[in-house]
């Protein structure tokens, strides 16, 4: 058998993830947190705590609004101190709640775990998982029991956990897919059981044979769950792109997964749902990757709401002036506008650049070298896209399909006249997107 | 904290298209070595000029446009430097100035710059000479080795056999039949020819350089094989055929021009082999004994239309009638 890879992609000139990925994951608990009331893909969520409650970690803070409604937990225990607008990653500044902690440490009572996941009622899987408030935790954000949840008509085979974690710099898969692969094996098998598939696949690139080996081990016995190594190559974790090196099979031009039968989630997502599932704990932490040009990078377990600035200082400071931060990888992640935004349930690293890296290449013609086609996974001509779209013609960009590009970042990483093609590409998809609305 | 705040990617790849540019002209250098090893001299002295008139057309040109000046990107000297090799080493020295300076302000230029030409601008400018100055593009003379002796001049390889050929087939049978140099001379060089040309050996270096170096793909694998087999095809010997002449030089150097080549693997692949193919027919029916030149601007004229044919499959393409 070949091995398993997808169309297109890259390697990296250099990576970035060696200062982090042999170290464990710390723990930390800031004196306070900030919790924004929307860190899904959906309506944000309206705040049922006031100020001065007493809140205990797990405790709902958030009601869902809407159909892509996700719940918001308090993670950590204590006082609500303020409950205001805050300027998080997105334009329009997000109503958050103020934790203080009161270092009492104590989880909210009403919480009930379903217990062993191979025994668990099927049908109360779902529920379980709607209410501790899963969503995609690889960056997407988009609400895990909707993904769950199928229209009519469509069925699913397989279940892909996804292990790629094909970002520089980013570890915090890795770490936890070698220091907690139960908890990822039992969120397969529970979301495995509540869709009624039989084969689950985790899919871990193969320069991290450790995580193999280790969810190898692990998941000997365990019904109908296999681990494949995939070719090491970014964008490898794209949702489209595992799905086609995994299974062969492609996702429809304007389709969903489920359209080809499969399912993915991300590996942080399924320990969430077997934490969800086992213990009735609430998404209320994660893994976060802090690295770049900090003293002490390092993988931190935080409670969600943690600010960055607390991030930094754990990681001893920053070791140059920072002149970009980045939320999520290198590749795709949102630049901050100043370092007090809070770590939601989807944020997975944030990167440090300083202030020469930080510096835009100045854009040269574009010399027709072909480099953005040889590596676009979804198939286009980049250069030809943005021609349409410097032009302003949406209607010339649909015809060439900029519909379909995934917004990767690798026809803007390998172009020689470091031309804004992939950022061009997402105005243009944007706008198309809203005239659709109208 | 001042922070800068830009779209994603927040990484972009060391290759920048001065790295690519200076990448040509490294592979360039054996080449360019073996010329002058070859042709003394003069074959130094027109190259360099060359080069100095490509850069300095392109540097008064965006300076007279008011244009933001380029010359740092290093593409003027890629176009230098691959046009006054691919002159004879008996040119006069106005000769590669006229040359750069067409291939530069006319070719490149007046259609867009850098990446909108759509001709290989040395190959445009030297077709531009070899029609209006064929003698003096045509004048060769045997490797001198820097030696201070006069220069005989004598016909290459591929005018002696076209000749030889004409006359037998002319049937005064006087003629006597033309001695190919040996393959090793016409492998290492030893042979009349345009500077850049002849040292076989040295192009093949500046192949194995661009392509570990990916600055390269298909393009020469495919041009040599589609004019080897077409050679056979048309009843010549392939191998005779590749190492006289400037196959090799085009192959690697010339038709692999970014601007004027097709971008997709599938459409490169399709040019090259016209390309190989027009030069088998040029070389066997053309008044000319030579046919680079004439087929990669041919395979040149094409390429936009190969890139508007050939269709890369979308990810996820619904099929009309599945």
């Amino acid at each position: 058998m070949g091995r398993l890879t997808f169309s297109g992609g890259f390697h990296f000139d250099r990576d970035g993830k060696a200062p982090t990925r042999n170290e464990s994951v710390r723990e930390f608990v800031p004196e306070s947190v900030v919790i924004p009331m929307c860190m899904h893909l959906g309506k944000p969520c309206k705040p049922c705590v006031q100020k001065g409650d007493t809140v205990k970690i797990g405790q709902l803070i958030g009601e869902p609004d809407g159909f892509l409604g996700v719940p918001v937990h308090a993670s950590i225990s204590g006082e609500v101190t303020d409950i205001d607008y805050t300027q998080q990653l997105s334009a329009e500044p997000i109503l958050s709640v103020f934790i203080k902690n009161d270092h009492k440490n104590e989880w909210y009572e009403g919480l009930k775990g379903l217990g062993d996941v191979e025994k668990v009622d099927p049908d109360l899987i779902i529920p379980a998982v709607k209410e501790a408030g899963i969503c995609g935790m690889g960056g997407a954000a988009f609400p895990t029991h909707i993904k769950l949840t199928f229209p009519e008509g469509k069925y699913c085979d397989t279940v892909i956990v996804n292990g790629a974690e094909c970002e520089t710099h980013l570890t915090c898969d890795f770490r936890l897919m070698i220091e907690s692969g139960d908890r990822i094996i039992d969120g397969l098998r529970a979301c495995m059981r509540a869709l009624g598939v039989k084969k689950g696949i985790i899919a871990v690139e193969d320069n991290k044979p450790e995580a193999v080996d280790n969810l190898k081990k692990l998941s000997e016995g365990r019904e109908g769950i296999e681990v494949k190594p995939l070719v090491t190559k970014y964008p490898q974790g794209s949702e489209k792109q595992i799905i086609q090196a995994v299974t062969g099979r492609e996702v429809p031009q304007g389709k969903l997964p489920i359209d080809a039968h499969v399912l993915v989630i991300n590996v942080a997502t399924a320990a969430a749902v077997a934490d969800a599932v086992k213990e009735g704990k609430p998404l209320t932490k994660r893994i976060v990757t802090v690295t770049g040009c900090v003293n002490k990078p390092s993988n931190l377990l935080v409670p969600v709401g943690t600010t960055f600035r607390d991030l930094v200082e754990q990681c001893g400071g920053y070791s140059q002036t920072p002149g970009k931060i980045v939320a999520g990888g290198a590749m795709t992640g949102i630049c901050a506008p100043g370092d007090e935004f809070s770590v939601t349930k989807a944020c997975g690293g944030i990167v440090v650049f300083n202030e020469n890296e930080a510096k835009s290449l100045e854009e040269s013609p574009c010399i027709k070298c072909g480099r953005c086609v040889f590596v676009c996974p979804a198939g286009l001509k980049p250069y030809l896209l943005k021609t349409y779209t410097d032009a302003g013609d949406l209607n010339g960009a649909q015809a060439h399909n900029v519909c379909d590009c995934i917004l990767c970042g690798c026809c803007s990483y390998v172009c020689p006249a470091r031309l804004w093609l992939t950022a061009s590409f997402k105005n243009a998809k944007e706008k198309i997107a809203l005239a659709a609305r109208r | 904290m001042n922070l800068r705040i830009s779209p994603a990617p927040h990484i972009r790849s060391a290759v920048s298209t001065r790295s690519l540019m200076l990448d040509v002209v490294i592979a360039l250098i054996p080449t360019t070595a073996a010329g002058i090893y070859f042709f003394g001299l003069n074959a130094a002295v027109t190259v360099a000029l060359s080069v100095a008139a490509a850069v300095i057309s392109e540097y008064l040109y965006q300076k007279i446009r008011k244009q933001e000046p380029r010359i740092n990107d290093l593409s003027a000297v890629v176009t230098g430097l691959i046009l006054g090799l691919n002159l004879p080493p008996s040119a006069p020295w106005w000769l590669p100035v006229v040359g750069s300076a067409i291939a530069i302000v006319i070719v490149k230029q007046l259609f867009g710059g850098i990446g909108d030409n759509f001709l290989n601008p040395a190959m445009a400018a030297r077709g531009i000479l070899l029609a209006s100055w064929s003698l003096r593009m045509t004048t060769f003379y045997a490797p001198t080795y820097f030696k201070n002796v006069d220069a005989v001049t004598t016909a290459t390889p591929l005018s002696a056999a076209a000749s030889a050929a004409e006359a037998t087939s002319s049937a005064t049978g006087a003629a006597p039949a033309y001695q190919m140099p040996s393959l090793t001379d016409l492998f290492l060089g030893n042979m009349p020819g345009s500077i850049g040309e002849v040292c076989k050996a040295a192009i093949l270096l500046g192949l194995i350089y661009l392509v570990i170096r990916k600055v390269i793909t298909v393009i020469p694998f495919v041009m040599m094989i589609s004019f080897a087999l077409f050679t056979w095809i048309f009843g010549g010997d392939p191998l005779t055929g590749l190492l006289t002449g400037g196959v090799m030089f085009g192959a690697v150097f010339m038709a692999t021009d970014y601007s004027s080549s097709p971008m997709t693997i599938k459409g490169q692949m399709i040019y090259a082999a016209i390309i190989g193919f027009i030069i088998v027919i040029l070389r066997k029916y053309g008044s000319y004994p030579e046919g680079v030149t004439y087929a990669i601007l041919l395979g040149n004229i094409a390429a936009p239309l190969i890139d508007k044919y050939s269709k890369l499959r979308v990810y996820g393409e619904v099929k009309p009638n599945a």
